[in-house]
């Protein structure tokens, strides 16, 4: 056993070499099938469908949180992410004599530091540093022809009513910066997914909307708002879909989510 | 009376005051100047203008018939079943209005059908379909018994409330949840042109309706039997006062969602001030509602931007220790 601090700087009391884990977070559990030996991973939850071999793994309820299942899967230690997973349920977690770890990402470089941090955590060190590197490899890469390209404003819109957009201070922000543009918002709010006002996303005057097609955004949002039809996102007829869950899930993916981005940036 | 037109010309010149300012107020800052200019000379091209004239001016009117609306319905609410504590959701509005929008959100991704808005259509569905079977268990023989709508209003809100949780608790999506709680704690975001004509024209034709009719309201605050031996038809009055209640809280509550507060106190604060038998105590009512929401939007934006705090919790924490303050200093009594 040792005890290691988690990105959450909680003390975490863990066996030195985990032989059973599992995440109860999607971009988690693809966290762990980068890193872990598949079968050490002994169970997931009912969002966590990625990569296809985790589907064959049981399931564990995590909202609202099934302790029993959890306990009958024998785990030596459950992994969680910020903002998933309340305190209140890892501090239940704890009781059951279940570690659990917290990681935390605000930008790229937090998530490749979370897959070696796992890699040292369930001694594989070598192998999550090979996908940590090659990750990193991809990012440059996508990164280098988009330097010096003029950057395009964007909102990211997450819920049409009221309108939820992904705010400053999210991983969103950062995935842009490699993508080629800049997060249309200015200032940060409390919340990482602020509800913004019809008039502000009007002063924003965003150049890029991400949240769906354009005959999807027609029908669904800018018929509820009408006025939004001003700004110059509508008007050049550049909104976009991709692909929800590479937007929401810090995950080995998120190379993926930067491309995609990238793609319809460009 | 001179001091109820004196009230009344105060509240129509602090509303406008309010108008003036939460034209002023927004993410796009604003010079009265430019305020001016929007009303009397508009240049659609401009984004300020635009924000001025289609975005703000409609919210505030949104804001201002709403509480109208609810200070109206609370005061014929209060008449009806001779109660100081009835409000206009007593009878299941606000809840029936919550199960219908909750709905809404939980069944349609879009929530648009055929470019029309859902949930307040649902809200309204909602609103109305419980208020008639609050009617029909809390009347005998045709007869409205004020006691038993009352329980079993208070009865029915109970159940439409777990529902709604009930709802919330088997969605997995957040979002989903989120535009629900949203929509519960009210607010005027999605104020606009096409739709103020419902709240308004329902709330000016109960205004008309019961100014000739105030009379009988001040005689039944006295009790059905005083009032029937005063030559007042009880049965029909209450009956329409039901359906005015029903029709204007659930115009106001569509479009807005439950604004708690404004209903219950607000009749109390006109008639702390003007007594209960003023012929203008009705209008000085709406008005007070709908200058009291205008200033809670007003502050909502001011402490909260971009959003807005939702207007409902602004109203109970500016609202209830004036409200306390005015019923303590008045030494004031209910009918």
């Amino acid at each position: 056993m040792h005890t290691v601090t988690d990105d959450l700087g909680r003390k975490v009391t863990l066996p030195k070499q985990p032989r059973r884990v599992l995440a109860l977070a999607p971009s988690m559990t693809e966290m762990l099938f980068a890193v872990a030996d598949t079968a050490s991973i002994v169970g997931r939850t009912q969002n966590c469908d990625y990569p296809a071999a985790a589907l064959t793994k049981p399931v564990v309820n995590n909202y609202p949180m099934d302790y029993e299942r959890l306990l009958s899967l024998k785990p030596d230690v459950v992994f969680a992410t910020d903002g998933i997973i309340s305190l209140e349920v890892a501090a239940q977690v704890q009781k059951l004599g279940i570690p659990i770890y917290f990681q935390a990402y605000d930008s790229v470089t937090d998530i490749l530091r979370g897959i070696r941090t796992l890699g040292q955590l369930l001694q594989r060190e070598e192998k999550a540093n090979a996908v940590a590197d090659s990750l990193q490899r991809i990012i440059n890469q996508l990164a280098t022809d988009t330097a010096r390209a003029a950057r395009p404003t964007v909102l990211a819109i997450t819920w049409k009513d009221p309108i939820y957009v992904y705010g400053r201070n999210t991983l969103f922000t950062d995935k842009l910066r490699y993508a080629g543009g800049k997060n249309a918002l200015t200032e940060i709010f409390a919340q990482p997914y602020p509800a913004l006002t019809r008039e502000y996303i009007l002063k924003m005057d965003p150049e890029v909307i991400i949240g769906g097609s354009f005959e999807q955004m027609e029908k669904t949002f800018f018929s509820l708002y009408p006025e939004l039809r001003r700004i110059k996102a509508y008007k050049q007829k550049r909104i976009y879909e991709v692909t929800d869950d590479l937007m929401s899930r810090p995950s080995p993916r998120v190379v993926e989510g930067i491309a995609e981005l990238k793609a319809v940036l460009r | 009376m001179r001091k109820a037109f004196l009230l009344v010309v105060c509240l129509l010149l602090l509303s406008a005051l309010g108008f003036f300012l939460g034209l002023k107020v927004g993410s796009i800052s604003t010079s009265y100047t430019t305020i001016m200019e929007a009303l009397f000379s508009y240049d659609s091209t401009d984004p300020t203008h635009f924000s001025i004239i289609n975005l703000r001016l409609p919210r505030l009117l949104l804001a201002f018939l709403t509480g109208a609306s609810l200070a109206f319905s609370g005061y014929l609410m209060q008449a009806l079943v001779n109660n100081a504590l009835a409000d206009p959701y007593l009878l299941g509005t606000a809840s029936g209005a919550s199960l219908g929008a909750s709905l809404s959100f939980f069944l349609f991704a879009d929530l648009t059908f055929m470019g029309l808005y859902l949930p307040p259509f649902f809200a309204l569905a909602g609103s109305f379909a419980v208020t008639l079977v609050v009617v029909v268990l809390g009347s005998r023989r045709g007869q409205l018994i004020p006691s038993q709508m009352l329980l079993v209003g208070v009865a029915l809100s109970s159940l439409l409330t777990a529902l709604v949780s009930l709802l919330m608790f088997l969605s997995d999506s957040e979002s989903q949840l989120k535009s629900v709680v949203f929509w519960s704690m009210g607010g005027f975001e999605k104020a606009d042109w096409s739709t103020l004509g419902y709240p308004a024209v329902t709330l000016t034709l109960g205004l008309i309706l019961f100014f000739f009719l105030q009379r009988h309201l001040s005689v039944l605050l006295l009790g059905a039997e005083r009032a029937e031996t005063l030559g007042v038809d009880v049965r029909l009055i209450r009956w329409v006062m039901l359906v005015s209640v029903s029709v204007v809280t659930g115009f106001a509550v569509a479009f807005s969602g439950p604004v708690g507060f404004v209903g219950l106190m607000v009749p109390h604060f006109t008639r702390a001030l003007l007594g209960t038998t003023n012929r203008l105590n009705l209008i000085a009512c709406a008005l007070a509602g709908g200058l009291f929401l205008v200033v809670c939007d007003l502050i909502s934006r001011w402490i909260y931007p971009p959003a807005g705090m939702p207007v409902g919790i602004v109203t109970s924490f500016f609202g209830v220790p004036f409200f306390v303050y005015l019923l303590r200093r008045k030494n004031y009594r209910f009918s």
